[in-house]
């Protein structure tokens, strides 16, 4: 199988949570006890028990109130630095599908994931004090994916906002469905996700800006993750290695050439 | 031999034995501080290189990771707090060591230069006169204050800041913390050498066992500590004419 991605038409969703829901089922993901904050928008955030979630967006536009929906969790970064920051190996992205999912058995809740993620996806439930607890996050249902059967969200949602296959295919939808909305009115709409972090893996088809949908309009890698694996760690073997053999061929140097007897 | 070595207070006693004058260096909270930073920081640097080299990437994974995660912060807190307790216990002590390692002159540009051929070669002929501490451990005393300050700031937010402090503040916590225990591994490296393996570097790790370094040693290695800046200063050019005289004209 190539590289897969789900495609999401936000311009179809409805707003009902039937993926959130369908999400916490296949998942076994307990509910979230929540207080009213005055929007229909429920749970307030992703969490550690809630991997998807429709954010429900307010844009008032004169006198009327128009809602955005936008179905969040995992992106699926064709470069994720989640993964490359990870201590443990316990986030991997599959070669084939491209699937990043996070292995509980091996993730020991350092928690770095979350804090160099662009999207600030990965959630913990970690003990503040102890540190204790994993991360969680969407994982595409890769159980399912890998038997042949649609992510529990794509199946389920009824007004046909999801799709979900191989990415070239759902790119090539996304675009036709741009320009439609295009035609239809709606001349901000995009397809979000096509080349941002490597491409994403959730691709969003957008009546309005990214921004609007409180989407970072140009996501970025963050270049720390970099500087700190690909250069501070080597210099750091390096520098160990350096000042161990370095110190190592003084001592034979000092033995050979030190007067002993000299030495009070 | 030259210089002040006749003024030496190593003498033959009746008997033919060697007798050593003994005089304080470190206090007994000064040394139980040393040993006790020592500890923690060995066992801050081995738990915290298994989340920073992929190579110890087993020992990082699942429950045994978290475990490892957990004795680090267990490590951090005394290793914090044992600096804090010792300035609280001696204040003036720990103003007047901090002023010594803070403090920069000509004598530590000297002795650096010096400091190759002593400690490759055994060659000291003439160093430059040192003060409780040498420009060496000076050197290290900075890098291991700096680098725990750091360590301090950084973990602190590392620890408690997830979620509240903007990530790119925390990405640069991150990265400074493992930057802080590189360059403070390398010194210790170092440290370790010159006071525990180093032939000829025995005198350093009596007195942080003992609280006592000989009078002949401390004349010899920390001048400026045991006879005064003036009189060191005087003793080291004497010394270093003595040394061109003898290279001019020499005796054998």
């Amino acid at each position: 199988m190539s590289r897969v991605a789900m495609l999401i038409d936000e311009s179809r969703c409805m707003g009902c949570r039937g993926c959130q829901v369908a999400c916490k089922q296949w998942n076994d993901l307990p509910g979230e006890e929540t207080t009213q904050r005055g929007s229909y928008e429920n749970p307030p955030d992703l969490s550690p028990t809630t991997w998807t979630r429709v954010r429900f967006i307010e844009v008032v536009q004169g006198d009327s109130l128009q809602w955005l929906f936008l179905t969040h969790g995992c992106f699926h970064c064709g470069q994720p630095a989640c993964v490359h920051v990870c201590p443990t190996g316990a986030l991997k992205r599959d070669l084939t599908e491209g699937i990043i999912t996070v292995e509980p058995d091996l993730c020991n809740g350092c928690g770095y994931c979350s804090q160099f993620c662009p999207f600030g996806i990965p959630r913990l439930d970690t003990d503040v004090l102890s540190g204790e607890g994993k991360a969680y996050k969407c994982n595409f249902c890769q159980d399912r994916v890998a038997n042949g059967l649609l992510p529990a969200c794509v199946k389920t949602c009824p007004s046909g906002a999801f799709d979900f296959g191989d990415r070239e295919a759902m790119l090539a939808k996304g675009r036709a469905r741009v320009e439609k909305l295009n035609q239809q009115g709606f001349p901000n709409a995009n397809l979000y996700g096509e080349h941002e972090l490597g491409g994403l893996g959730r691709l969003y088809v957008l009546k309005e800006r990214p921004s609007l949908y409180g989407l970072p309009e140009n996501p970025e890698y963050p270049v720390l993750a970099n500087l700190w694996q690909d250069v501070l760690q080597p210099l750091g073997t390096l520098a160990f290695g350096a000042a161990a053999l370095g110190v190592l061929g003084f001592y034979f140097l000092a033995r050979r050439s030190v007067n002993m007897e000299d030495v009070e | 031999m030259i210089g002040n070595r006749m003024n030496t207070t190593e003498e033959l006693g009746e008997a033919g034995v060697i007798r050593i004058r003994w005089i304080p260096k470190y206090t007994a909270m000064e040394r139980l501080f040393h040993w006790g930073h020592t500890v923690t920081f060995l066992a801050l640097a081995a738990t915290g290189m298994i989340l920073f080299f992929p190579f110890l990437r087993p020992l990082a994974q699942g429950e045994g990771g978290q475990l490892v995660r957990l004795m680090h912060r267990a490590a951090a807190i005394p290793y914090g707090a044992l600096p804090l307790i010792y300035v609280i216990l001696e204040p003036r002590r720990a103003v007047l060591s901090l002023r010594s390692v803070f403090k920069v002159s000509r004598d530590d540009f000297e002795w650096i230069k010096g400091a190759m051929p002593y400690y490759l070669f055994g060659r000291h002929e003439a160093m430059a006169p040192q003060d409780r501490f040498n420009t060496g451990e000076k050197l290290n005393a900075v890098v291991i204050i700096l680098g725990s300050v750091a360590f301090a700031i950084t973990g602190l937010v590392m620890w408690f800041g997830k979620g509240i402090v903007p990530i790119g503040l925390y990405q640069a916590m991150v990265v400074m913390h493992d930057v802080s225990m590189v360059v403070t591994v390398s010194i210790f490296i170092v440290h370790f050498y010159l006071a525990v393996v180093h032939p000829m570097m025995w005198a350093g790790l009596v007195s942080m066992r003992f609280g006592v370094t000989s009078a002949a040693y401390a004349q010899e290695h920390h001048a400026s500590w045991y006879y005064g800046p003036e009189r060191a200063k005087e003793i080291y050019e004497a010394r270093k004419a003595a040394l061109a005289a003898e290279e001019e004209y020499p005796t054998d």
